[in-house]
């Protein structure tokens, strides 16, 4: 027998059989109250307590007119269907609910989609590849990162002036759907640039140095967006830290961009003497050093230095050595003046919407007014730190004859200059000599010939390990289309583990067609 | 009138009154039943034992009244059985007793209830109520101890203080201090009824004995942090003072005090104040503070007209919805036609009640039948009040459908005082 009424129940007549129970139940509890109401009642003596009987009774029903102000007319109070729409997730208030919109990329490639009919259900194609842009919506975890800010616009919530239109539809019971935000990412980039990561600690920041756009904003390790819970709790790796944006690291020899720039701007083009055992700041200083001096002391050799120098060797080899004395050169105002040019201490917003923007971590450049802190952090060591994301940024500004654009992640935010960092000229300088480091220097590497690549390397001393693995480039040198930024935590030298990323990211990225013109790959 | 009495007399109608609460609630079991094995097949029968009792033990329940002559108000003793039979379908579909006979805690409440009621109404019925005048002292002592070992033994959960076993005792001090001020009061009718130009003046040393009094038990709320129990006790005493007095102006009184304590203890409590910020503003903290209330909003909400149906609702998207907030599941699933005739059976309760007590032949039993229905009708208000948002959260249970042993236990002790009492010869 209950069998059979599980296969009444589970069939086509089911929803039925329950809504006429629901109808039978509410007929005998009227037919109950209703009797109870005119059930004879004992004789009454000398008082009643009229009052208090018409006071109880007035109460309650005071109080159902204001339960029916929420349980009919809700839907005339703006805040509380903007609470229903994102945390009253009960299939029978369909009308309230909308299809969360889509997250989109450049081309229109679904990023994150809906899953039909499950309200906390989401789809992302990328996984953890693209985990730590996109953020996660989960029904436990919550919302973070671009599901979060955009999460008006997605779940159509964002009332503002469409408070009316909202009230009416919802009364005609027509669920409304949520927009789709369409974001710059490409997805065959993110995924290309997650996988050369190998699951190894790092960054890749892929833009477009005029625009700003971001190709790719990789974090490594990722997590899968639809279970956090393990990512959330792993201390160790973390995968749950968004590395290209809230990472802050010591940006190594990549700094040296910055210093250069100064110091041209300056009109300093000096030469130095670059002794094989460094360069003394001060009295009680330990001396700055080249790497050679390292590897040669590391086979029992004594490293002769690279002699007198000028400042395009000097980059083209990553000289501490001529470094710290330029810096020095330069002098704290310079000095301190590029930093806030740069807005190193800055957080950079790299998205903007209706739910709060998006920033990375602001990055860390200490007022200096002594040699040997200048000297230190010339060479991008000492207390400096910056996010992988902000390392872009300045290499994008060279690569955009000195205008260092603003970030962004969504199509809809206008182009716009962050700040304008260096003059025409010295940035055609700077492109330069970068495009030597790649020629001739520590990121011959990178010489992609056809692709014309300009770069730098970076190694950062780092506490707890190994270096951290630093590159950052930008090409064709003619006309540069795309900037990548290559960080790899305790990845030792930035030639070595770093540089190789980008490489394979710049080779794709051709291929994809965001590195050179049609007719420069088709003469 | 008086023929329809002579064919049906009191526990006759009352039996009728049930055999229809019983249909009412047969069908909600249904209902819930058809949901829960439509979501899975296998179901521990052991639930079902509640609504067994309560089938088979309301009956009894009657045999007993008939048995003893009862002659009451049928209307009254029908309206608490069928909020009784209510809750206890509502605690099924909440799955309240999910746990069967591994939790006899859960599945014992309604028949020890039932012995309450029936020794409630055969303790006061006949007009042999008059006799429990004599315990008023005795009353106010036990309510003064059972307040003071929850303050030396109690154990803060959620709010709320309970001892050992999960049992809140803070239920009992209610009927007790009701039972001490019928019989204070009634002594001093008198001296409390005195009024110039509508406004109570009691002599001094009437008022300043009462307030002595009443002080200990109030000062005992206030370290135990029991604020909804306070409000409680203060709208039980205002109610009795109306009573005896028969003035407006203890209700005017009433009144000014609650809003003067209510602007006051926000003072005082810092749990308070966070409640009155969230009864004023909860979509400032949609996501903390203000979810539960706003969850319990969303939930009438998608209830609607007509409600989701018994048992096809989503209501555990409410935090601690069985027992604070199960009027919000009510609403949901049965909708504000639902509600309307739930609130309807609870008016007819206290409307009984009240009258009840204005039959009744001595002023102490009038005053206690006062002072118990209102408790009742304070509570229930309170309740639907919260759940609303029509006032703040007190934390208060809903008499009879709530979850909670001891407040249904002695809410069933409480109405079989007042049925007993509605019995007056």
């Amino acid at each position: 027998m209950l069998e059979h009424l599980m296969e009444l129940l589970n069939g086509e007549l089911g929803p039925d059989l329950l809504r006429a129970m629901k109808v039978i139940f509410l007929a005998f509890l009227t037919v109950a109250a209703l009797a109870i109401l005119f059930a004879p009642a004992v004789k009454p003596g000398k008082t009643s307590y009229g009052l208090l009987r018409v006071i109880f009774t007035a109460s309650l029903a005071a109080m159902l007119c204001y339960q029916a102000t929420w349980q009919l007319l809700g839907f005339t109070k703006p805040d509380f269907v903007k609470f229903m729409r994102r945390y009253n997730k009960r299939p029978n208030a369909s009308e309230i609910q909308v299809t969360r919109g889509p997250l989109l990329d450049r081309r229109g490639m679904v990023l994150a989609a809906p899953v039909p009919g499950d309200m906390w259900g989401r789809r992302y194609p990328l996984g953890e590849a693209a985990v730590h842009p996109l953020g996660y919506y989960h029904s436990k975890y919550g919302i973070t990162a671009v599901e979060r800010v955009c999460d008006p616009t997605l779940s159509g919530y964002a009332l503002d002036q469409r408070d009316e239109a909202l009230g009416k539809a919802i009364f005609a019971q027509r669920a409304s759907e949520g927009e789709a935000v369409t974001l710059t990412l490409d997805l065959r980039l993110q995924q290309k640039a997650y996988d050369l990561l190998e699951g190894r600690k790092g960054a890749v920041v892929v833009m477009r140095p005029r625009s700003g756009e971001l190709l790719a904003l990789v974090s490594s390790p990722g997590f899968d967006p639809l279970a956090p819970e393990a990512a959330i709790a792993d201390e160790e790796s973390t995968p749950a830290f968004n590395r290209a944006v809230q990472g802050r690291y010591p940006p190594g020899s990549t700094f040296k961009i910055l210093i250069a720039g100064t110091a041209i701007d300056k009109g300093l083009a000096p030469v130095y003497s670059c002794p094989g055992m460094g360069y003394v700041a001060g009295p009680n200083t330990p001396p700055i050093r080249d790497s050679e001096y390292y590897a040669y002391a590391r086979q029992g050799a004594a490293w002769p230095g690279w002699g007198r120098m000028n400042l395009k060797d000097a980059m083209a080899h990553s000289s501490n050595v001529y470094f710290a004395q330029l810096g020095i050169a330069c002098g704290p105002d310079a000095f301190n003046d590029m930093m806030a040019r740069a807005r190193i201490n800055a957080p950079l917003t790299y998205l903007k919407a209706a739910g709060g923007d998006l920033q990375c971590a602001g990055g860390n450049a200490p007022e200096v007014s002594k040699k040997r802190a200048l000297a230190l952090l010339s060479i991008g060591q000492g207390e400096v730190l910056v996010t992988p994301l902000h390392v872009a940024c300045f290499t994008a500004a060279v690569a955009a004859d000195g205008r260092m654009m603003r970030p962004r992640l969504s199509k809809k935010t206008p182009v716009a200059e962050e700040s304008r960092l260096f003059s025409d000229a010295t940035a055609a300088q700077l492109k330069l000599m970068l495009r030597d480091v790649v020629v001739r220097g520590t990121g011959k590497g990178a010489n992609v010939p056809e692709l014309a690549v300009c770069g730098k390397t970076g190694t950062a001393q780092a506490p707890g390990g190994d270096d951290h693995a630093w590159f950052t480039c930008f090409a064709p040198y003619r006309h540069p289309n795309i900037v990548v930024t290559v960080l790899i935590e305790h990845g030792g030298y930035g030639a070595k583990s770093a540089l190789p990323v980008a490489r394979e990211l710049l080779v794709e990225a051709d291929r994809l067609g965001y590195v050179r013109r049609a007719e420069e790959v088709h003469p | 009138m008086s023929r329809k009495n002579q064919i049906l007399t009191p526990v006759g109608a009352a039996t009728g009154l049930f055999v229809l609460a019983a249909l009412a609630v047969f069908c909600a079991c249904i209902s819930i039943l058809g949901v829960k094995l439509g979501n899975a097949p296998v179901m521990p029968w052991e639930q079902l034992i509640p609504l067994g009792a309560y089938l088979a033990g309301v009956p009894l329940a009657l045999v007993w009244l008939k048995l003893s002559g009862w002659k009451g108000d049928a209307g009254l003793v029908g309206a608490v059985f069928l909020l009784c039979g209510i809750g206890l379908a509502i605690q099924f579909r909440m799955g309240s007793f999910a746990q069967g006979l591994a939790k006899p805690s859960a599945l014992m409440p309604f028949p020890l209830g039932l012995a309450a009621f029936v020794i409630g109404a055969t303790l006061t019925g006949k007009g042999r109520g008059s006799w429990l005048a004599g315990a008023g002292w005795l009353a106010y002592l036990a309510a003064l101890g059972v307040l003071a070992a929850m303050l030396l033994l109690g154990q803060r959960y959620r709010g709320g203080i309970y001892l050992p076993g999960n049992m809140n005792p803070s239920e009992i001090v209610k009927p007790l201090l009701v039972l001490f001020l019928a019989a204070y009061l009634s002594r001093r009718q008198k001296a409390f009824s005195e009024t110039q130009n509508g406004i109570p003046v009691p002599p001094l040393h009437a008022l300043l004995g009462l307030v002595l009094l009443w002080s200990v038990p109030m000062l005992l709320t206030i370290a135990l942090k029991d604020l909804g129990l306070m409000v409680l006790l203060n709208a039980i005493l205002i109610v009795m003072l109306f009573a005896i007095a028969r003035s407006t102006g203890y209700l005017a009184l009433g009144l000014a005090a609650v809003a003067a304590a209510g602007f006051g203890v926000r003072f005082i409590s810092a749990h308070a104040q966070a409640r009155f910020d969230v009864w004023l503003n909860p979509f400032a903290d949609p996501t903390g503070k203000g979810w539960q209330i706003l969850q319990a909003l969303s939930a009438m909400y998608s209830g609607g007209l007509w409600g989701a149906g018994l048992g096809s609702g989503v209501p555990q998207s409410v935090p601690i919805v069985s027992s604070d907030f199960v009027y919000a599941a009510v609403a949901e699933e049965i909708g504000l036609i639902g509600c309307v005739l739930l609130l309807m059976v609870y008016a007819a309760l206290f409307s009984r009640g009240f009258r009840a007590a204005g039959a009744a032949r001595t002023p102490f039993e009038r005053l206690l039948c006062v002072g118990l229905t209102g408790a009742l009708g304070v509570q229930t208000i309170l309740n639907v009040a919260g759940v609303t948002k029509a006032l703040p959260m007190t934390g208060i249970t809903l008499p009879l459908i709530s979850h909670g042993g001891s407040s249904l236990i002695t809410t069933l002790l409480v109405a079989g005082l007042i049925a007993g009492i509605s019995d007056r010869k």
